[in-house]
């Protein structure tokens, strides 16, 4: 494979600017995902020392092998719901090393409302099992939880992908022959209950860890009895009583060691097979994405300049490289993994649209794993590309790539804009893990074309009822509707809804996609079949 | 009397050391062995191994009536009783002469003489030889504390029937004197079965000064020089060596000639050696005889070039002595470290373990008495001398520059050893000047047992990288993951 | 992967990883890429660390390394931190009373079910040529007296077990 060459000047001024403005970007970012994972009220810190436990962070650091990398998923997620309130949702979810294994983590972030499950916490959680699902990982569940947060308990409860899923996902786990194990380390109450129980494997920790179906105030109100927590649902009780615990701990520390030691005993599962190469570092700096990336979405910028920083070597195999130029597909290695990339350079025509749906089978055919670079404004339109049959040659993209059968991995690393979001494998294409770059949009248009779209109705129909609209009029009309729109589009909204799985500094998109990749082969790839093509 | 086949009542290093001398001299060899013993180089040298049982190992070495009752069964007719155990024990020499068998030491009354430190005395003192002022128990106990006092402090009590340090107590206080003396009292009844004391005038910054004597029980006793013990921990001796630095030519003729002169008062028959406490004016005082080959006679054999194993068993054989006093003469200068199972920084507790790697120390003038084999287990069932490193030189600084060479190199994995505490002595200025007294290791205890340069992230990186499991773990973490390291997004 | 290593007394904890092409230990004060090669020679092996190579002896017995280096001997305790926390025991420290040293019981003063208080002798044992006392560590009742007169016992050996105490 040979090397891309870069024609990236790293001393002009466009590179430099754009490098101070990603900079600054990252700046904020970092910051926001410190806030979200350390950052807490002293009251909610003192309370956990006073109840005598460990942070989440900690938990994780005597859970995980030392000198290991953890993939954290969503850390910025409910950054704007609940006023800002529940940073992280309230949860740690990510994929990281235990005894040598991969492992799904879903730790209970107690610091944050006593770790109750708040809407987008369920949505989270249900996104981790998901995960651990799709990859066949085993699965750690760190439970400290005051339980579903009663206010918005329409949003927590009921419906199909809400409360119930967690545990339906732990059943199609254990279904699938996947261990889990669950560390009690706080309560579990009511359906926080079934976590351990329909564990494996569980492990109660004296004193701070319990599980009841109803707590103590709820069995007083009931039936009158009086009971304390550790009677009812302790760790003496259930480890020597009522079975529903198997291993009591006297400290974290101790849970921690035998989690560990439990985690050691499962069987390793031999890994789907799929081509690999020796690892090779980038030939160029992953840090001078930060100066390609345009400081102005418009800006147009070549993908490849993209990949030659992310993948091996920098070592790109192009597909038909002068063939609907504006899709650009071809194979490298990410992490010694060979993969098949389809990235964005400009809309998406029918040839374009045709080169990825037919690289697609190429990659299926041979197993290798596939992966997205969206920049994407969407498929051509206009009357000669209706003609050409733009729509029927989108459908046969999304055919292939929804019918795919290798793993799909998506960074949206710009614009994703409309049904090239779905075309480039968007979150509801089943993408294994889906990350965004921090000044990535996201919507079903451009904010600015979203504002106008609808200020223009607006307008014609005020027009209509005989009103002519000075420009400062129409200003206030179009303004609002432009920042709310701005704000819709970015990527701190869909983080915080978990449209994604994260937001990655564009630096660390090489060790996401490693770890996601590496994640993927625990689960067989099967044999590729597809829907019908309109040709 | 010729001396067929010779039964070694004893184990460790100087088992072996005297079989290798039996063997050379054409002997047929036997050597004990407890049940539950290790087997130990003495078991691969000797021709014969005879097994030994009792309540505990030691037991059985101490057993008498089974030994005799081994040395008839495998028709020897000598036993060689190295040092230790039943080498001075005057009723095993009696039932030995009772089954005929020749017993290579002095005669049992010899032996019950200076086995008994108050008979000793007396003996001594009446013959004229220099011995320190002593009250002794026996004459009266109800005025014994009372008589004690009289010497004046500070006062070394020592029990009557005892010797190798055990119960031995120094009282520099009026007021701790009475209870030190009853304390002493039980432990000699408990470790001689005798409570009998005796007390002596303690001398300030003694050195230990013995003297090698060897005698044919035919009125001609020889001395084969000194050697200086003053290297002690509570009065065990760790390092010995020849000749004393401390002494003029003058000084060194005149005590071992009152050595010898000793020995031939008793008509000495076999190897003995003549203990004196050596004060910081020249004088010396005589503090007990061991009717025994010592622990530490190689350094002799070192510098005089006698085997001295051979002339017990020559004098045994009634062959006489091999040599007349004038060519025995002293060449060069020798070392002899005691290599213990110990922890010098843990206040010198016993070590067990099992031996995972040996490897000794090779070289000119560098000569190993060891009891132990490769792949052996040290337990606390016997004394935890290991073995014993011997070196020579052509003077004292060449000895102390090789004893230190070899003792850095003598290797010994899995047991927890004193080799690094003997370097630090070697190393010590003190004892390159040889100023040295009996007190020495107390007073440097902090210098001899500080810790020397850190090497310990050396030690966790060898111990880390030699730990399988650890290495296994670490190398079952998939490559890329490993590569990532502590990476977070 | 943990470990905690003991040297003369001091337990330090540190990590090893592997970087792909080196093992480095990581310490709580830094990290140092290291490996280590046999030479040949029972034992001998060459340490590299550092950009300096020491050549050193070594045997791993089941819960030591012993290290000859530069003329010394040392012995590192290797303790897993999971095994330890892992492997806790229910009885409490202040129940039983283990042994200070190596060494040999002279004398038991005590049977299982006597009541015994704080200070009280329990058992004489002799190392190190002296005899030392060991008496009741609190007020309680005797479990287990596991050696008798003349038995030897190893380091850490449990000498006497009280029953644990009523909270």
């Amino acid at each position: 494979m040979r090397r891309i060459e870069s024609h990236i000047d790293t001393n002009a001024a466009d590179y430099k600017a754009n490098f101070a403005a990603m900079s600054e970007r990252l700046k904020e970012f970092h910051a926001r995902q410190h806030a979200a994972r350390f950052e807490r009220p002293q009251r909610d810190i003192d309370r956990l020392a006073r109840q005598n436990k460990l942070g989440v962070r900690e938990r994780l650091k005597l859970l995980l092998d030392p000198g290991t990398p953890f993939l954290e998923f969503s850390t910025l997620a409910a950054c704007r719901e609940y006023d800002g309130a529940v940073p992280g949702a309230a949860v740690v979810t990510g994929i990281g090393i235990v005894q040598g294994r991969e492992v799904a983590i879903h730790a209970n972030d107690a610091s944050v409302k006593g770790g109750a499950w708040y809407p987008h916490t369920v949505k989270k959680i249900v996104r981790l099992l998901d995960v651990a699902l799709e990859n066949r990982l085993p699965v750690v569940h760190i439970c400290d939880s005051a339980g579903g947060f009663l206010p918005l308990q329409h949003g927590v409860f009921p419906d199909r992908y809400l409360g119930g899923r967690v545990f339906r996902n732990q059943v199609k786990l254990s279904q699938a022959n996947i261990p889990q194990i669950a560390i009690v380390g706080g309560h579990c109450t009511a359906g926080g209950a079934y976590v351990p129980t329909l564990s494996d494997y569980n492990i109660i920790i004296e004193g701070t860890g319990a599980i009841f179906l109803g707590g103590p105030p709820l069995v007083k109100a009931a039936t009158g009895e009086e009971v304390s927590v550790q009677e009812l649902g302790g760790a003496v009780m259930h480890t020597s009583v009522s079975g529903t615990g198997d291993y009591r701990a006297a400290t974290e520390q101790h849970a921690f060691a035998l989690a560990r030691e439990i985690v050691s005993q499962w069987k390793r599962m031999p890994k789907t097979i799929i081509e690999t190469a020796a690892h090779e570092e980038p030939y160029y700096d992953p840090k001078e994405l930060y100066g390609i990336i345009p400081k102005d979405r418009k800006t147009q910028f070549d993908m490849r300049e993209v990949l030659a920083r992310i993948v091996d070597g920098s070592r790109f195999h192009e597909y038909q490289p002068d063939y609907g130029t504006t899709m650009i597909c071809g194979f490298a290695h990410i992490w010694g993994f060979k993969v098949g990339i389809l990235a964005n350079n400009g809309v998406l025509f029918n040839d374009s649209s045709l080169k990825a749906a037919h690289f697609m089978q190429l990659c299926n055919q041979n197993r290798t794993p596939l992966v997205f670079f969206q920049n994407i404004t969407g498929y051509m339109v206009g009357r000669e590309y209706e003609e050409r049959g733009i729509a029927k040659d989108g459908a046969k993209m999304l055919m292939a790539q929804g019918g795919s059968v290798v793993p799909k991995f998506t960074v949206i690393a710009n614009a994703s804009y409309g049904a090239g979001n779905y075309g480039m494998c968007g979150r509801a294409w089943d993408a294994r893990t889906l990350f965004m770059w921090p000044q990535a949009e996201i919507g079903v248009m451009g904010a600015d074309q979203a504002a106008n779209t609808m200020a223009d109705v607006k307008i014609r129909q005020l027009e209509r009822e005989g009103k002519q609209l000075t420009e400062v009029e129409i200003a206030a009309i179009r303004d609002p509707v432009l920042e709310k729109f701005r704000r819709d589009v970015e990527a701190y909204t869909s983080t915080s809804e978990l449209w994604d799985d994260g937001i990655l500094d564009p630096a660390d998109t090489r060790n996401a996609l490693g770890m996601s990749i590496s994640a993927a082969l625990n689960a067989p790839i099967d044999d590729p079949h597809y829907g019908i093509f309109r040709l | 009397m010729t001396i067929s086949k010779l039964l070694v009542a004893n184990r460790g290093e100087i088992a072996a050391r005297v079989l290798r001398t039996a063997k050379a001299r054409g002997l047929a060899t036997a050597v004990l062995r407890h049940v539950a013993e290790q087997e130990g180089p003495a078991h691969l040298i000797a021709d014969e191994v005879v097994m030994i049982d009792g309540p505990t190992p030691v037991a059985a070495y101490l057993d008498i009536s089974q030994i005799v009752a081994a040395a008839r069964k495998i028709g020897a007719n000598a036993v060689h009783p190295g040092y230790g155990f039943l080498s001075e024990n005057a009723g095993f020499v009696a039932a030995l002469e009772e089954a005929g068998v020749t017993f290579v030491g002095p005669t049992s009354e010899v032996i019950d003489l200076m086995g008994d430190k108050v008979r000793a005395r007396a003996f001594v003192e009446a013959r004229g030889f220099p011995i320190a002022p002593s009250a002794i128990e026996d004459d009266d106990p109800t005025t014994f504390v009372e008589r004690a006092r009289t010497l004046g402090y500070p006062l070394l009590i020592k029990p009557s029937a005892g010797g190798g340090g055990k119960g031995m107590r120094i009282v520099r206080e009026d007021s701790t004197l009475k209870t030190e003396i009853e304390t002493a009292r039980r432990e000699g009844q408990r470790y001689f079965g005798d409570g009998r004391l005796f007390v002596e005038r303690y001398i300030e910054r003694p050195r230990h000064i013995e003297v090698q004597v060897m005698g044919d029980g035919q009125g001609n006793v020889v001395h084969f020089w000194e050697r200086e013990c003053s290297i002690q921990r509570r009065f065990q001796k760790i390092i010995e060596e020849t000749p004393s630095p401390a002494l003029s030519p003058e000084q060194r003729l005149e005590i071992c000639e009152t050595a010898a002169g000793i020995a031939r008062a008793v008509n000495y028959r076999g190897a003995g050696t003549v203990e004196f406490i050596y004060a910081q004016d020249g004088a010396f005082y005589f503090l007990e005889m061991n009717t025994r080959l010592q622990v530490e006679h190689p350094v002799t054999e070192m510098v005089t070039g006698f085997d001295l194993v051979a002339e017990q068993l020559r004098i045994a054989a009634g062959e006489g002595l091999s040599a007349a006093q004038s060519d025995i003469r002293q060449t060069g200068h020798s070392i002899e470290l005691r290599i213990c199972a110990e922890d010098a920084t843990a206040d010198f507790r016993p070590a067990i373990g099992d031996i995972l790697l040996l490897d000794e120390p090779q070289g000119e003038g560098v000569r190993v008495d060891s009891g132990i084999l490769d792949g052996g287990k040290v337990t606390t069932d016997f004394d935890p001398m290991l073995s014993k490193l011997i070196v020579h030189g052509a003077d004292r600084a060449q000895a102390i520059a090789r004893a230190r060479n070899a003792v850095q190199n003598y290797v010994i994995l899995g047991v927890t050893t004193n080799t690094g505490y003997l370097d630090a002595i070697l190393a010590h200025p003190d004892f390159a000047s040889g100023d040295v007294s009996t007190g020495f290791l107390a007073e440097q205890a902090d210098v001899l047992t500080a810790p020397g340069e850190d090497v310990s992230t050396l030690l966790m990186a060898a111990a880390a990288l030699s730990d399988q499991r650890l290495v296994t773990d670490v190398m079952q973490i998939p490559e890329m993951h490993r590569k990532m390291g502590g990476w977070r997004n | 992967m943990r470990r905690i290593f003991m040297i003369a007394g001091h337990e330090a904890e540190c990590w090893l990883t592997h970087d792909g092409s080196r093992f480095v230990l990581n310490m709580p004060d830094g990290a140092v890429p290291c490996q280590l090669d046999p030479t040949g020679a029972p034992g001998a092996h060459v340490l590299r660390t550092g950009g300096r190579a020491h050549e050193l002896r070594l045997a791993v017995g089941s819960e030591s390394t012993f290290i000859h280096l530069n003329g010394r001997t040392f012995e590192v305790g290797r303790v897993d931190p999971d095994d330890r926390l892992a492997g806790r025991e229910g009885a409490a420290g202040g129940d039983r009373l283990l042994a200070p040293m190596p060494g040999v019981v002279v004398s038991v003063a005590v049977k299982p079910g006597d009541t015994v208080t704080e200070g009280q002798p329990l058992l004489v044992i002799e190392s190190m040529k002296l005899e030392t006392t060991l008496t009741a560590p609190r007020d309680g009742v005797v479990a287990e007296m596991p050696f008798t007169a003349g038995d030897s016992f190893g380091l850490k050996a449990v000498l006497a077990q009280l029953t644990p105490q009523e909270d």
